[in-house]
Order: structure tokens, then C-alpha cells, then sequence
């Protein structure tokens, strides 16, 4: 279970203060959505999840599955399971799109104690992965996310994440940037790792992406706290109104 | 510096070229005196050694003044000079490669120990036996004029013991790559002169070598090499140095292409020495490529330089530079690019980037772009990067579970790969890269 308690984040080295209070819990086997207006600390809460420098916790904790993990490095919590589907999937020139889902892959097998894989394994892994979704194996050659296009670097960031089997995934607007098609594949890609020890964070600006990736649970984001819980049908309602109440309330 | 002070002190007692000199300079004039009448060569050889060694006794050692040497100041940094070595020295191809380079390069390995040539290869001649009977050529490229215009180069013309004359035929494609590998002893200095002529259409690739593995004492060296390239042919031309604490290497590749040329040098410098590779191009015939490569990985006070003098003298050819640096501890790198498009040098189309990727704050990096365009009709363009690791690529990759040290060396490896990745040839490239890798995490 993910436990969010609190929490109140300012940027490191600025006093811009971004959650103010933030409180919310994901249990084992659910998934929540969160939406918000543009600029509300969406992708904030992600990075905050993952452990990105910059960010200052000033009050509050994170729990998962009942440990704190704001002290850790990103590396460790991505042991413990923690995966973040970037908003902007970063681009690295020269070291290709293998070497680092192998390099990665192993790297968490070994803090899990599990075997690291062989290269037929993992080549076997990796293929069955990719042609799920839609990913042409020969781009798994190029330099990671190097001349991508956008809704292919959205794809990549969900075959990392098949790849690492996280038991918390935190998606942040994994579906800007798609069209329906890619949206349907990235949508499906998801859907396959919904279990009963996997707790799911979808972050959208939009319900279309809810269609697919039916929540349990929406959450409304604004102003640094959580404004309201409702189950999928807040999603619609919030389509058709959309966040004035919310940012009305902020004002 | 302690040059210009030892000037002052004794300007008053009368001046005279020998009180200019730094303790170095004098001692490589008595170097000089001493080897002068074993060195090889006929009459011919010994007095263009006697002019050069002249010349260099009135130029001295460069200092920061000297443009080309403005952050190489040798005049400052070469304290002392090393006895010269005349050979009898031993060494087998692998010991000369050292490790990362497979049997197949050995093979094909021309070796010098101490100074001279110690196994040969089909096609190679030494130096120091060839200039009984030098062919013109290589007389000519001995006295070439463009070699007399710096005093590390008329330094190597002075002294040098032995070296490579490589006469590749006309139309010959070599498969393998040619190694020319130098290595030496401990406590001793060394001067080759590597003579090269490639025909008309001929196909090399040229692999130079000079390495002293970790544990090395210091050790001195000059290398020059002349290159000369006829219409049509394509060269890809190599050189690793590899250096230890307190070592010096001063090497120079002087480069005249033919028409419809394909020059491709690439140079990489790891180690913890002090490293001047200058480069030369002169582009005689139109429609010829220089497409100039470099990687160097410095550590503790290691020092690595390239200063490239690119001379557009006819329209319609292409030069690119990429220069690429990883600096840790106080090492330091220079790069220096100098373009020069001639009059009529029209539809001149040269580029260049340098780029250091700093892992400490004391490292530096100079980068001196210099472009003197005299066309009108030409693209040049230039840049220059210095830059830390980037943060965010960082995080990406540890939030993927690879921890920060790995993701550090991936990325780091990656900086320095894309330059190396230039190397067509995969054995050296593999070989090349692995060296970097080690030398990164030395
Ligand atoms: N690293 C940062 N530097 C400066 N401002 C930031 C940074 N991260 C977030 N912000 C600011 O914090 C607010 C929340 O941003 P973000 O979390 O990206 O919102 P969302 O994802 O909901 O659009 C915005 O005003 C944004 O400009
Ligand atoms: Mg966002």
C-alpha cells in the first residue's frame, strides 16, 4: 500500500512551495487517477515518488508498504518496485536502448535478489515485451529515446516498465502525446500489469485516457492538496465542468 | 616563464642565444653534440640536423607566446631533458601494443624499442637504414619547409634515431591495418620520424601506438610523422598514446592531400602525462575530406592537446573536427582549431565541435576555435561545450534501478564513445574503446 501523508514539497532551492498538505492512500491491487489543472504539482507528486533532487519534503511522509522511502536514492526505491512512466521521457545519445534495459534490468533482479538474467533471457524477455507493444525491436538498437517520436518514447517508458516489473507504477500523462491507436496499445500495456500486489498512480490531464485504464479511484489536484475523491465517474463529471471549482477554490 | 627570467637576469652581462635557454633547451643541445656524429644519415641528413638544431637553439623551446603553444607552454613545463635513446633496445609486437589489442594487430606491427626499428614488416623500411640510399621522396619530405617553422618539430629533425618509411603502391588496398608501435625504456628519450606515401587510389588504414602501461617511469618522446596522399586514395590514420606521470610526448602529423583524398585521423590520449598532438592539413588537390577524430580521458595532472592548423588552399573540400574530452582530478585538455580557407578556397565546407565533459572542478578545458576565412563562397561553422554530467539523465537512469556510480559511468562512456565511434574499423574501435573504459575508471 501506498501511504502519502501530508505531504508538503517546495522547490530545493527556491521558496516556491508546489503540495501543501497532500494526503492520499493506493491500496495493493487498485488503481487511482489523479487529474488536475496544468501547473497543480501532478508531475511534482511523481518526481517527489521517485526521488528527484531539487525537491524539498518540508513536512509529511511517503510509505510504501508501510516503510518511509522519501530518505532513499532513486535506485533503491526502484528495488523496492517503485517505477515512474516519465511525462518527458529523457533522451540519451550513445548508450543504446538495450544496454540500458539490460544494465537496468539486472540492476534490480540484483538488489531483489533474484538471478540476473542471461542474454538469451533477456533477449527472450525483451523481445516478448516489445512485440506487445508494438515496439520495433530494431529501435531497441538506437541510443535510448534518440529521434523518438513522441507517442514511441511513451511506449519505450512502459516496456522499461514491463521490464522492471514495479509493483508501484506511477504514470504521469502517459497519454499526451498519443493517438487513439497508441493510446489503445499503451492502454493495453497497462491494463496487462494490473494485479492484485501492483498499485497503479495514473496522472491525467484528461478522462479519455480513463476509458481505457479504468481507475478504482480520481482524485482532483489542485492547489497542492487533494480537493476530492470520487470513483470513475468524477472523471466525466470534471470532462464536462471542468477544474474552475477547484482552481476558483485556490484563488 | 623561467625562460623570460633567465633572460632579464643575464640581459645585462650581454645576451646571447645560449643564455636565452632554459636549463631543458641547453640540455638538448649538448643531447645534439653529443649524438651528432652517430645519428643516421649521410652528409645531406647531418646538415639538415645541424640547421634544424640551430634554428631550434635560436627559437628555444615554444612558450605561451608561441600562438600554436598557448596552452602547452613547453618552454614552462619541460623542466628537464631525458639522454636520448640510439636503440638496443628489445620488444615483441604484444609487449609494444599492450594489453587490448589482439594477435591480429600484433602481426601486422612494425616495432621500434629505444629509439629503432626492431621487427619489421613486408612493406616497412627503417628509417635509419633507408637514408644511405633514400629515395627522393623521402628526402624531400625530410627537408620539407613546413617542418622548420616550429622548434618541436625541428627538435624531432635534430635528433630523431629511426622511424617508418611506408610506400604504399598506387591502386594497393592494404586489408589490415599497418601498426607502426613505439615503446622505450624508463629514464630515456626517444625521436622517430615516420615517413608516408600513399598512391594514387591506394586503401590503409595506419595505426600508431606508443604506450607505457600503468606503472611506467617517466619517459620522453617525439614523434613526427609526414603523410603525404595521392588523388583518390583514402586513409584512415590512428594514433593512441598512453602516458604516466611526469612523462612527455610531443607528436606531429603533418598531412598534404591529394585531389578526391579521404583523410580520416582519429587520436586518443589517455594518461596522466603531458601530450602535445599537433596535426597539419594541406589540402592540395580539390574535392578531398578530412574528417579528424579525437577521445582523451585525463586524470591527475594529465595534459592532453590538439592543435589542428587546417589549410583550405583549394575550393571544394570538406573538413570536420570532433574533439571530445573526459577531464577528472586537475587534468587538463586543449583544443585547438585553426581553419584557414585561402582566396580561392570557394564552396569550403569545414566544421568543427569541441566538447569536455568535466567530472572534477578542478579540471580545465581551453578550446580555441580560429577560423581566418578568405572566400567568400564557404560554410564554417564552430563549437564548443564544456559541461558536467547532466543531472537529469542521471536521475532517469537511477530511477530505472541502476545505481548513480553506473549511470555515471554509462553516461560518461557514452560522451566519450560517440567520438570514438567514429572508428570504422571494429577490432580498433572495440580495442579503443575498451582502453577508454579502463582508463575511465583508473
Ligand atoms: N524544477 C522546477 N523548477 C521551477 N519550477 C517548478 C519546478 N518543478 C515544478 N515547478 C513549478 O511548480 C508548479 C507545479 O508543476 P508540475 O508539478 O509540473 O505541475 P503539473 O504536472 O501538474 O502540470 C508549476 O508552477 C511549475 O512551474
Ligand atoms: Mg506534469
Amino acid at each position: 500500500m501506498l501511504e502519502i501523508k501530508n505531504l508538503h514539497v517546495k522547490l530545493a532551492d527556491e521558496d516556491k512551495v508546489i503540495l501543501k498538505g497532500l494526503t492520499l492512500s493506493v491500496p495493493k491491487g487498485e488503481v487511482h487517477a489523479i487529474m488536475g489543472p496544468n501547473g497543480s504539482g501532478k508531475s511534482t507528486l511523481a518526481y517527489v515518488l521517485a526521488g528527484r533532487e531539487g525537491y524539498e519534503v518540508t513536512d509529511g511522509d511517503i510509505l510504501w508498504n508501510g516503510e518511509s522511502i522519501i530518505e532513499m536514492e532513486p535506485d533503491e526505491r526502484a528495488a523496492k518496485g517503485v517505477f515512474l512512466a516519465f511525462q518527458y521521457p529523457m533522451e540519451i545519445p550513445g548508450v543504446a536502448g538495450l544496454t540500458f534495459l539490460r544494465t537496468a534490468t539486472n540492476a534490480v533482479r540484483k538488489k531483489r535478489e533474484l538471478p540476473e538474467m542471461t542474454t538469451p533471457e533477456f533477449m527472450k524477455f525483451v523481445k516478448e515485451k516489445a512485440a506487445k507493444l508494438n515496439i520495433d525491436f530494431e529501435m531497441l538498437k538506437r541510443p535510448v529515446n534518440v529521434g523518438f517520436s513522441g507517442g514511441e518514447k511513451k511506449r519505450s517508458e512502459i516496456l522499461q516498465m514491463a521490464m522492471l516489473e514495479p509493483t508501484l507504477c506511477v504514470l504521469d500523462e502517459t497519454d499526451s502525446g498519443l493517438d487513439i491507436d497508441a493510446l489503445k496499445v499503451v492502454s493495453d500495456g497497462v491494463n496487462a500489469l494490473r494485479g492484485p500486489d501492483r498499485a497503479m498512480l495514473v496522472i491525467t490531464h484528461y478522462q479519455r485516457l480513463l476509458n481505457h485504464i479504468v481507475p478504482d479511484k480520481v482524485h482532483v489536484l489542485a492547489d497542492g492538496r487533494i480537493q476530492k475523491t470520487g470513483g470513475k465517474e468524477l472523471a466525466l463529471e470534471l470532462e464536462k465542468s471542468g477544474y474552475a471549482e477547484f482552481t476558483g477554490k485556490a484563488a | 616563464m623561467e625562460g623570460a627570467a633567465a633572460v632579464s637576469e643575464k640581459a645585462g652581462r650581454g645576451m646571447t642565444v645560449q643564455m636565452l635557454s632554459t636549463k631543458a633547451e641547453q640540455a638538448i643541445l649538448a643531447s645534439f653534440e653529443a649524438n651528432a656524429a652517430t645519428l643516421p644519415g649521410g652528409a645531406a641528413v647531418a646538415a639538415l640536423r645541424r640547421a634544424a638544431i640551430g634554428a631550434f637553439a635560436s627559437k628555444g623551446l615554444p612558450s605561451r607566446r608561441v600562438e600554436e603553444f598557448k596552452y602547452t607552454d613547453l618552454k614552462a613545463n619541460v623542466k628537464d631533458v631525458l639522454p636520448l635513446a640510439t636503440g638496443g633496445g628489445t620488444s615483441d609486437a604484444a609487449t609494444a601494443l599492450g594489453a587490448h589489442f589482439g594477435p591480429d594487430f600484433a602481426a601486422n606491427a612494425v616495432v621500434f624499442a629505444d629509439g629503432r626499428g626492431v621487427a619489421a614488416k613486408a612493406g616497412v623500411t627503417f628509417l635509419a637504414d633507408a637514408l644511405g640510399k633514400a629515395p627522393d621522396w623521402v628526402s624531400a619530405a625530410l627537408a620539407d619547409a613546413e617542418l622548420s617553422a616550429s622548434s618541436d618539430l625541428l627538435l624531432n629533425t635534430a635528433l630523431f634515431t629511426d622511424g617508418a618509411v611506408l610506400d604504399i603502391a598506387a591502386g594497393a588496398e592494404v586489408a589490415e591495418p599497418i601498426v607502426i608501435a613505439a615503446t622505450a625504456k624508463d629514464g630515456a628519450m626517444t625521436a622517430l620520424r615516420h615517413v608516408i606515401r600513399v598512391g594514387a587510389g591506394a586503401k590503409a588504414t595506419i595505426v600508431e601506438i606508443e604506450r607505457a602501461p600503468k606503472g611506467s617511469g617517466v619517459r620522453q618522446s617525439s614523434a613526427l610523422t609526414q603523410i603525404m596522399i595521392a588523388d583518390g586514395a583514402e586513409v584512415v590514420h590512428i594514433k593512441l598514446v598512453e602516458t604516466q606521470k611526469g612523462s612527455l610526448h610531443l607528436s606531429h602529423w603533418q598531412a598534404n592531400l591529394g585531389a578526391n583524398v579521404s583523410y580520416k585521423p582519429f587520436q586518443m590520449t589517455v594518461g596522466e602525462g603531458f601530450v602535445r598532438n599537433g596535426l597539419n592539413v594541406l589540402f592540395n588537390g580539390q574535392h578531398s575530406t578530412f574528417d579528424y577524430g579525437a577521445a582523451s580521458v585525463g586524470h591527475g595532472t594529465g595534459h592532453a592537446d590538439s592543435s589542428l592548423i587546417v589549410d583550405h588552399k583549394v575550393p571544394h573540400c570538406t573538413s570536420r573536427e570532433l574533439f571530445k574530452t573526459v577531464l577528472d582530478g586537475q587534468a587538463r585538455a586543449v583544443f585547438q582549431g585553426r581553419v584557414i580557407v585561402r582566396p580561392n578556397a570557394q564552396k569550403t565546407d569545414g566544421k568543427q565541435m569541441a566538447q569536455a565533459l568535466m567530472l572534477s572542478p578542478d579540471a580545465e578545458f581551453d578550446s580555441k576555435p580560429e577560423l581566418e576565412i578568405y572566400a567568400d563562397d564557404v560554410v564554417c561553422g564552430h563549437g564548443s561545450t564544456a559541461a558536467e554530467i547532466d543531472p537529469d539523465l542521471v536521475f532517469y537512469c537511477t530511477s530505472r534501478g541502476i545505481p548513480t556510480a553506473v549511470a555515471r559511468g554509462m553516461l560518461i562512456e557514452s560522451f566519450i564513445g560517440e567520438a570514438i565511434d567514429k572508428v570504422e574499423h571494429e577490432g580498433l574501435r572495440e580495442a579503443l574503446g575498451e582502453i577508454a573504459r579502463d582508463s575511465l575508471t583508473a
